[in-house]
């Protein structure tokens, strides 16, 4: 089985993460298809690593997933410490009127979208993208989770609550059922237009163009309204990792092809709640133990991985076999984060 | 024929002709006892018995001959006053962005209030068989004479809510588009509630939040401000008159409010007072002709002229309609606005 490690992501990687970049899907806005932004994407993440930080602001952190003997990277993940800090973060929010006369005995809820800025501030799992050879498994895992403990490890650096944006649906030549019954009207183009001006433009002209007054959804055509929450296929393997972690889908959803926004508070995701920091205690061969997700702590040198170890909670140890150690790039006596797989 | 406000003995003779009127006309509905409240309500406002709030003053077209009833007309003093009045005002929203060069114009509905206070025409139903010979015209028309003679009843502004699209089954583009989903009733039940004056569930049922018209059908966006056709005469006599569209609609049908100053109406404000004459065979063009009297108003429609010093000849059938004598006060007005 191949090795692959979770690392953060450096200009070298520039020509791999636009090949990766090329082959998702449009409405993956936060991997555009510009070699001009992937660039600033490292730099601000190369950035973030080496600056000393006390809140969460405008950091993001953009890691690559490489397989260790060929160096080749094969996936990509991100996180933005601060939804919504230097442009707006816009979603649609659902929510339930109750429209109720006694005198009719009428009694119905009426389903709504509002445009709203909840999530500004919370802390934004983005770009998610994994070669399909390594779909099955545990390695989706190690790409989704590893940021889950890189948060752990910094948590100075992240908000209380964090949220991530799922691909809705549309079809392959780009068109979604949601845009064309509502954004079409306010943008007047098509969708993927849409998507590439706000991987490219930033997301100001958003606020210009969005509706002010609330979408009754009931008024919507049929496949529209089927479209809302509902996660394109590229994005259901994410989205699942996720829900496991507790991520709830039910409260928000994109604003423009209505893909679900899930969410979670910090400390109640599970990879966070579970996870432990122990000392290294080198093993030279077979662990045995179980599965972990294991990291070290640094930021410029942060690593993580699928490892066996044994972990002895009350003496604070954890047992790694010397290739993990090398992996993560720890000594004996170095503290790690883990959390079980 | 003449015109006359109704009395309690129009009863029975009222609920046979409101079987008749159908779906859409909300303030005519065949309801016996909603009926003899009207007509008490009428009777009530003729004596000056209400504020304005309640005011309501019917009339009836009366064949003088065999003294049937073939119509009514009415003329509610201030809508919105007691309970909310509602329209849709269709607005425009710009959604623009220069970065993207993007410019779009979105109508918008937006419920508003913005009609209270206005005197509103209404209850307008003339019999089929009688749909002839300015019978129409007298009917609608006679009610600016009684504006133009009692203005202190009514406010300054007018309006008239016209019957919006529907099809021979009484289904409404426009409601099944918009309506129907927060109601989850039919337009002629939720027509219906309103008509007698049910309107509280308007305000609990209704969406709350502007609509833009792209997410409405296309049939729905078609008919906003458009009336049914049976009811394309009454807008161009009332537009002829000098009231027009000025982007309110019915939030049930769609249908236009047309909307004019009351001193503005062309049968208001080219009325004029006369002394009636007797004559044999009076000529002229057709005027409609009123005795001023505010309890026993009448009208009729006469062919004459206004003559030498401001006399008015009409025969003696007319003058026994309008249960006058020469030398007595009328006031009159061309049937027909001249150009």
């Amino acid at each position: 089985m191949d090795r692959l490690v979770l690392r953060p992501a450096t200009y070298a990687d520039l020509p791999a993460v636009e090949r990766i970049a090329g082959a998702s899907p449009v409405g993956v806005t936060s991997l555009p298809r510009s070699r001009d932004k992937l660039f600033d994407k490292i730099a601000s993440s190369q950035a973030s690593l080496s600056a000393d930080v006390s809140g969460c602001g405008e950091e993001s952190y953009f890691f690559v997933l490489e397989r260790e003997h060929d160096k080749e990277v094969v996936g990509t993940a991100a996180i933005v410490a601060s939804a919504g800090f230097s442009e707006p973060f816009y979603n649609f929010r659902n929510e339930t009127l109750t429209h109720a006369s006694r005198e009719l005995g009428i009694h119905h809820r009426v389903h709504v979208l509002t445009l709203c800025h909840d999530l500004t501030g919370a802390t934004l799992l983005t770009s998610f993208v994994l070669d399909p050879a390594y779909k099955d498994g545990d390695i989706p895992d190690l790409l989704s989770r590893a940021r889950m403990l890189f948060i752990a490890a910094h948590r100075q650096r992240f908000a209380d609550n964090v949220v991530s944006e799922m691909l809705g649906v549309c079809d392959e030549a780009g068109s979604a059922p949601f845009w064309d019954s509502v954004g079409r009207h306010f943008f007047g183009i098509d969708y993927p237009l849409a998507e590439f001006y706000c991987g490219v433009k930033g997301r100001s002209f958003i606020a210009e163009l969005l509706p002010q007054h609330p979408i009754y959804v009931p008024m919507l055509p049929r496949e529209a309204q089927d479209s809302i929450g509902q996660i394109h296929p590229f994005s259901r393997l994410p989205c699942e990792i996720l829900l496991r972690e507790g991520f709830e889908t039910e409260r928000y959803v994109d604003i423009f092809d209505a893909g679900a926004v899930v969410q979670a508070r910090t400390e109640e995701i599970r990879t966070i709640a579970t996870h432990s920091k122990a000392k290294v205690v080198a093993h030279p061969a077979d662990v045995g133990g179980s599965a972990y997700l294991v990291a070290n702590l640094d930021l410029s040198g942060f690593r993580a991985i699928l490892a066996n170890a044994a972990l002895d909670d009350e003496r604070g140890e954890v047992w790694l076999s010397e290739t993990d150690m090398q992996s993560l790039n720890v000594l004996a006596g170095d503290t790690v984060i883990l959390a079980p797989l | 024929m003449r015109l006359r406000p109704i009395a309690y003995g129009d009863h029975a003779a009222l609920v046979d002709l409101a079987r008749g009127a159908g779906i859409g006309v909300t303030t005519l509905q065949p309801n016996e006892e909603r009926l003899g409240r009207r007509i008490e309500v009428s009777v009530d406002s003729f004596d000056h018995r209400l504020e304005k709030a309640q005011a309501n003053y019917l009339f009836v077209l009366e064949d003088t001959v065999s003294g049937h009833l073939v119509g009514t007309s009415g003329i509610a003093a201030a809508v919105g006053l007691d309970e909310p009045w509602y329209n849709y005002r269709v607005g425009t929203a710009v959604y623009c962005s220069r970065e993207i060069g993007v410019y779009r114009q979105l109508q918008t509905l937006f419920l508003t209030n913005d009609l209270t206070g206005a005197s509103e025409l209404c209850s307008l139903f003339l019999h089929p068989e009688h749909r002839r010979g300015g019978n129409g015209g007298l009917l609608s028309k006679a009610r600016f004479l009684f504006l133009a003679e009692f203005p202190d009843l009514f406010a300054h502004k007018v309006i008239a809510e016209l019957r919006g699209v529907s099809d021979e089954q009484g289904r409404s583009p426009f409601w099944d588009s918009l309506g129907r989903h927060f109601f989850r009733m039919d337009f002629s039940r939720a027509d219906y509630l309103s008509g007698v004056g049910n309107k509280s569930f308007i305000a609990e049922l209704m969406p709350q939040h502007p609509v833009y018209t792209a997410f409405l059908s296309e049939a729905a966006r078609e008919v906003i401000g458009e009336v049914h056709t049976s009811t394309r005469p009454a807008r161009a006599m009332l537009e002829s008159e000098g009231f027009s569209y000025q982007g309110y609609v019915d939030i049930f049908d769609a249908g236009p409010a047309v909307e004019a100053p009351a001193s503005a109406i062309r049968a208001v404000r080219d009325s004029a007072v006369c002394e009636a004459a007797a004559a044999d065979k009076p000529d002229g063009s057709l005027f409609l002709v009123s005795n001023r009297r505010p309890h026993e108003f009448r009208v009729v429609l006469a062919h004459g002229a206004v003559g030498e010093g401001g006399r008015f000849a009409l025969t003696g059938a007319h003058l026994d309609a309008l249960e006058i004598s020469a030398g007595d006060s009328v006031r009159v007005v061309p049937l027909q606005a001249t150009r």
